[in-house]
C-alpha cells in the first residue's frame, strides 16, 4: 500500500506539473465543427501478442453529432488472428468550460474471444478533460465475462488516460505521447499502455491517423513485460 | 509558429524534469523500481529458459522425491511473506507443517523483498528447517544387508519410500520439500540472482504417486512463473508444446501455484492482473488440465470461488507488515484423501516480529 500511496502522490504531482505548464490553446478536435455531423473512421492494426502471436485486424467507427453537445458513436472490431470480434456503442456529452473541453461519456462494449469461447461485456463511464496540448481521462470500467458456463464480474476498475501532443490540436499535423489503461476495444486493469500517435489533416473532411502502442503486462508489479505491441493506421472522413 | 515551437520544447523539458523528479521519489523506496511501471528490468522468458535447463538436469532425481505410494497426505500453502530481516513467519509456517506432518510446503511468491541480507536470513531459516526436517523424517540409507552406505549424504524417508541425497538437490539446495514460485517483489532490482541462488527454477512440476481405482495414478503439482504479470511467450510455448503432458501419466488431481492473481477480491486492489487474452487463456488452460485447485497470491487478500470447474483460492499475505499480530487464517492446508477428494482448512500464524538485537543474538544477518 505504501507503493500505491507513493505512486498516487507522484501521479498527482506529475499531473499538477503538466497542468500548470500547458499553453492556452483551444483544442476541439473531438467536437462538432458546426458543419459536418457525420464522421467515419477505418483503421488497420498489426502487431504481435504473446498469446496469439502475430495479429492483424480492422476497426471501424461511426460518430454522429447531434449538436455541439451530444454525439453517439458505434464501432466494430475484427481481429482475425486473435479470433476476437467486438462492437461498442457510446454516447457522449460535450461541454466547454472556459478554455477546457469536458467530455462525459457512457459506453457499452461486447467482445467475443473465439479461442476461449468467452464473451466479455464492458460498461464504462468516463470524463475527459481536453485542452490544446493535452487531455486526461478518468472513469470506471465494469467488466464481466462468461466462459465455460460460469460468469464473473470484476470489481470496478479505474480508467485513466493521459495524452500530450507536440503541437496544438488546431495544427494540421501532430505527434503525441499516450499513457492509458484502455484502447478502442478493451479496458485493462492496472496495466499501462504507452506509445506514440500522430495525425495529418489533409482538409476539413479527411484526416490520416496512426498509433504505435505498447501494451505491457505487470505495470503495477513494476516489472512491465512484453505482452503486445501494435501499430495502427487509418483514415477519418467527415461529411454533412 | 516559432513561439509555439519554443513553448513546446520548454514544456517537453519541464515534463522530462518532472519525470526525473518522480523517478527520484520512487527510487528512494527500496521496494520500488520506477522504470518498471513502463519497462521491467527482468524477463520472464530468461527466467523460464534458465529454469528449464536446471529442471531438465534434475528431473530424474527430482521426480522420485514424492513419487511413491501415499494413501493420504497434506500440504501447507502460504503466500507473500515479504521477508525483510526477520524470517519468523516462514519459520513458523515450516514448524507448523512439521508438527502436523504435512508432506510438503508451497509458497506463492514474494517470499522475500529484494535485498541480499533478506535472502541471507531466508536461507538461514530454510537451512534450520531442513536440519529439523531431516532429523524428524529421514534415516540413514541401509544396504540390503543392513549396513549403512559409505556415502553419508544418502538418506531414506520411510513415509514415502524416497531416497534423498542431501548435497545433490539440483533444483533446491536442501532436502526440505519447500516449493515456491517467484513473485514480483522477489525479483525487483534484478532479484532473480538472489532468488535463484536458493531456488533454481521458477517453472516446474512434480507428482505424487497414488492409487486410483486399483491403478497407479498421480497428483500433479504445477508451478508457473507469473512474476511479471504474464507467463511470457517462452513459458506459454512450453505449455503449448506439452510440457505437462510429456510423461503420459494418469493424473488424478492437478494443483497449480503461481503468484499473479486472476480474481481481484475488491475494487481497491491495485495490483496488476493479467491482460485480457492471457487471463482467458489461463482460465481455459486450467480447465484443460482438469485443475482441482488453482492457488494465487499477489493481492494480499483472501478470495475463494469456483469458476470453470476449478476451485480458485487467492491467499492472504503472511507478513509482519500486513498482520503484525498474526491471524488465524493466513495459511491453507489441503489434505488429499485416499479417494482423491480433499479437505481444506485455514491455519493461523501468530509469531511477533523480533527486534534487531534478538535477530543478531540468533545468528541472523543484520546490517
Amino acid at each position: 500500500m505504501h507503493i500505491i500511496k507513493r505512486l498516487t502522490l507522484s501521479i498527482l504531482l506529475l499531473t499538477a506539473t503538466a497542468v500548470t505548464s500547458m499553453a492556452q490553446y483551444y483544442s476541439g478536435s473531438h467536437t462538432f465543427d458546426g458543419e459536418n455531423k457525420n464522421e467515419v473512421s477505418m483503421s488497420l492494426t498489426t502487431g504481435k501478442n504473446i498469446i496469439t502471436g502475430p495479429c492483424i485486424g480492422n476497426t471501424v467507427h461511426y460518430r454522429h453529432y447531434f449538436d455541439e453537445h451530444w454525439s453517439v458513436d458505434g464501432g466494430a472490431n475484427l481481429q482475425y488472428s486473435k479470433g476476437l470480434y467486438g462492437f461498442k456503442a457510446k454516447g457522449q456529452y460535450h461541454l466547454k468550460i472556459k478554455s477546457f473541453h469536458m467530455f462525459a461519456s457512457g459506453e457499452y462494449m461486447f467482445n467475443h474471444y473465439h479461442s476461449y469461447n468467452t464473451n466479455e461485456n464492458v460498461g464504462n463511464l468516463s470524463v475527459r478533460f481536453e485542452r490544446g496540448y493535452w487531455d486526461i481521462t478518468l472513469g470506471g470500467s465494469f467488466i464481466g465475462y462468461n466462459m465455460m458456463g460460469d460468469h464473473y464480474t470484476e470489481p470496478v476498475t479505474l480508467t485513466f488516460g493521459a495524452h500530450a501532443t507536440l503541437r496544438p490540436r488546431t495544427n494540421k499535423w501532430n505527434v503525441g505521447l499516450l499513457f492509458r489503461n484502455y484502447d478502442d476495444f478493451y479496458y485493462e486493469n492496472w496495466n499501462i499502455n504507452w506509445g506514440l500517435d500522430f495525425y495529418y489533416r489533409f482538409n476539413p473532411t479527411w484526416k490520416l491517423f496512426g498509433e504505435f502502442n505498447v501494451r505491457p503486462a505487470g505495470s503495477m508489479s513494476q516489472l512491465a513485460s512484453k505482452y503486445e505491441t501494435t501499430g495502427k493506421v487509418g483514415v477519418i472522413y467527415r461529411w454533412k | 509558429m516559432e513561439i509555439t515551437m519554443k513553448k513546446s520544447i520548454s514544456y517537453t523539458l519541464m515534463a522530462a524534469v518532472a519525470l526525473m523528479a518522480a523517478s527520484a521519489l520512487f527510487s528512494s523506496c527500496e521496494k520500488v523500481s520506477p522504470t518498471g511501471v513502463l519497462i521491467g528490468n527482468t524477463s520472464v522468458d530468461d527466467r523460464v529458459k534458465q529454469s528449464l535447463v536446471n529442471f531438465s538436469v534434475a528431473e530424474v532425481a527430482w521426480d522420485k522425491y514424492l513419487a511413491d505410494t501415499i494413501q493420504e497426505y497434506s500440504f501447507l500453502v502460504g503466500s507473500d511473506s515479504h521477508i525483510t530481516l526477520d524470517p519468523g513467519r516462514l519459520e513458523e509456517m515450516l514448524e507448523i507443517g512439521m508438527e502436523h506432518d504435512d508432506l510438503f510446503f508451497c509458497h506463492l511468491g514474494d517470499l522475500a523483498d529484494t535485498k541480499a541480507e533478506y535472502y541471507n536470513n531466508t536461507e538461514i531459516a530454510i537451512e534450520d528447517a531442513t536440519d529439523e526436517w531431516m532429523d524428524k523424517y529421514l534415516e540413514p540409507l541401509l544396504k540390503e544387508d543392513g549396513e549403512i552406505y559409505q556415502d553419508t549424504t544418502l538418506f531414506y524417508d520411510p513415509r514415502t519410500d524416497c531416497i534423498y541425497r542431501k548435497d545433490e538437490h539440483n533444483i533446491f539446495p536442501t532436502a526440505l520439500p519447500f516449493y515456491p514460485v517467484v513473485g514480483n517483489h522477489d525479483i525487483t532490482h534484478n532479484g532473480w540472482a538472489l532468488f535463484s541462488r536458493l531456488f533454481k527454477t521458477s517453472f516446474y512440476e512434480f507428482t505424487v504417486r497414488v492409487i486410483c481405482d486399483n491403478d497407479t495414478a498421480y497428483d500433479r503439482f504445477i508451478f508457473l512463473d507469473s512474476a511479471n504479470g504474464t507467463l511470457g511467450s517462452y513459458q506459454i510455448d512450453e505449455i503449448e508444446n506439452g510440457f505437462f503432458q510429456r510423461d503420459n501419466k494418469k493424473i488424478r488431481n492437478t494443483f497449480t501455484f503461481t503468484h499473479t492473481n486472476i480474481f481481484r477480491p475488491s475494487l481497491n486492489e491495485f495490483a496488476s492482473t493479467y491482460c485480457r487474452e492471457e487471463l482467458y487463456y489461463i482460465l481455459d488452460k486450467l480447465a484443460d488440465w482438469n485443475t482441482t485447485i488453482a492457488f494465487w497470491g499477489h493481492v494480499h487478500a483472501w478470495d475463494e470461488r469456483d469458476f470453470g470447474g476449478v476451485h480458485h483460492i487467492t491467499m492472504p499475505s503472511m507478513n509482519f507488515v500486513d498482520h503484525p499480530n498474526g491471524g488465524d487464517d493466513l495459511l491453507v492446508r489441503i489434505t488429499v484423501k485416499k479417494d482423491g477428494s480433499y479437505k481444506m482448512e485455514r491455519v493461523g500464524l501468530h509469531s511477533k516480529q523480533r527486534t534487531k538485537e534478538e535477530l543478531v543474538e540468533q545468528g541472523y544477518t543484520v546490517p
